[in-house]
């Protein structure tokens, strides 16, 4: 099926091509938002949103680029925004709790080196989560990334070489026990 | 260990992070489809941040109030200079001023509704409503020194006789009456007057 027909039948209010462009993408969009959210039900919120802003606002979509980038650019921007507010209500739940005095207890036990290395990505600074995620995790091109992100290709591998980098230095530590 | 090989191990592991189900496509769907059933019939409010919200209701205040000054002050004579026409008069009227500036835009969103909604037959409870406690309003007003311009009491004059209709709306045989109260809003001008004495762009804002 051509894409531009698809969306051209959109446009006209064709609730069955609204289905298919949903079917096309759906499965791409929600695999992201899963790994950037770790949960379901704030994969299914954001793949839901984007959807909703995408139907929205396809008439400002101008085909300069396929379709699956321009949804992409709307789900990470709607993914970001999504973990930023929910970091932000997080740090004021984690400011109620320290004022309670139940902050700062330590873990029960080291965690072992997969759940280390998870938390790790948890700790990488959003951006480079994001890309570290949509290459290394989900197999996007680096063309992809940057079309998404609204950035240029060389910036995306920077990104990932930093998040690489930083998951080395997380790691150091536990170099001698990945040695089998 | 070889960067090398740190690097496989950590590549093998990463695709073990947040590892996604399969994907709930018809709940979702179900989910998008409400949604955007529900954002359709819901006028879309645009949200301000608090300073925001506060600097446009300070300027709104600022420019109504000019606009108030301007709309009540007599016509400039010979003896007038042309920064004494542009100054709006200072003193104590300045609350009445604020207070005046406040009603005027809360007025023409009731009037400007009023006529829209009239064509949807909507339920009017809330114009009744909003009208009761406009009138009143309208009543202090004229009793106030804002009234003292001839141009400003005519004005309020207009709105207390259209706002006592709305007020006293009955239910069940709007269209008709409504209709008439349109009429009336025309033949007087009186959103034309009222927009003339609040500058656009300060609608909604106080």
């Amino acid at each position: 099926m051509d894409e531009r027909e698809v969306i051209a039948r959109v446009r006209a209010g064709d609730g069955a091509a609204e289905r298919e462009l949903y079917d096309a993408h759906v499965d791409r969009i929600y695999r992201l938002a899963y790994r950037m959210a770790g949960d379901d039900e704030l994969a299914q919120d954001f793949t839901q949103e984007t959807f909703i802003r995408a139907f929205e606002r396809l008439d400002s979509f101008r085909g300069e680029a396929a379709i699956s980038t321009w949804l992409h650019a709307i789900a990470t921007s709607v993914v970001l925004n999504g973990l930023r507010k929910l970091k932000r209500a997080r740090d004021r739940e984690t400011d109620l709790d320290a004022a309670d005095g139940v902050a700062g207890r330590g873990r029960a036990a080291e965690p072992d080196l997969k759940d280390r290395l998870h938390r790790a990505i948890d700790d990488l600074p959003e951006r480079y989560r994001l890309v570290f995620v949509m290459h290394d995790v989900e197999g996007y091109t680096h063309e992809e990334i940057g079309a998404a992100l609204g950035v240029e290709t060389g910036t995306s591998k920077a990104q990932l070489s930093r998040a690489r980098a930083k998951l080395r230095t997380a790691l150091s530590d536990f170099a001698g026990e990945w040695v089998s | 260990m070889t960067d090398e090989r740190l690097g496989e191990r950590l590549e093998r592991a990463a695709r073990e992070y947040h590892r996604p189900p399969a994907t709930p496509r018809e709940e979702m769907w179900a989910r998008v489809q409400a949604e955007r059933a529900r954002r359709r019939s819901t006028p879309r409010v645009i949200e301000l941040r608090p300073w925001v919200r506060w600097s446009l209701a300070a300027a709104a205040v600022l420019l109504v109030g000019v606009a108030i000054g301007r709309f009540s002050a007599p016509p400039p004579d010979g003896r007038q200079t042309a920064a004494d026409v542009a100054a709006p008069p200072a003193g104590p009227d300045l609350a009445y001023r604020v207070a005046a500036a406040q009603y005027l835009t809360r007025t023409e969103a009731l009037l400007t509704g009023f006529r829209s909604d009239v064509r949807r037959t909507a339920s009017d409870t809330q114009f009744v409503e909003q009208a009761r406690e406009l009138l009143l309003t309208t009543r202090l007003m004229l009793g106030s020194p804002v009234a003292k311009s001839p141009r400003m009491k005519a004005l309020l004059e207009d709105l207390e006789v259209v706002l006592a209709q709305i007020a006293t709306l009955p239910s069940g045989r709007r269209g008709e009456d409504a209709r008439l109260i349109n009429e009336a809003i025309e033949q007087r001008s009186v959103l034309l007057k009222l927009r003339t004495s609040v500058p656009a762009g300060t609608q909604g804002a106080l």
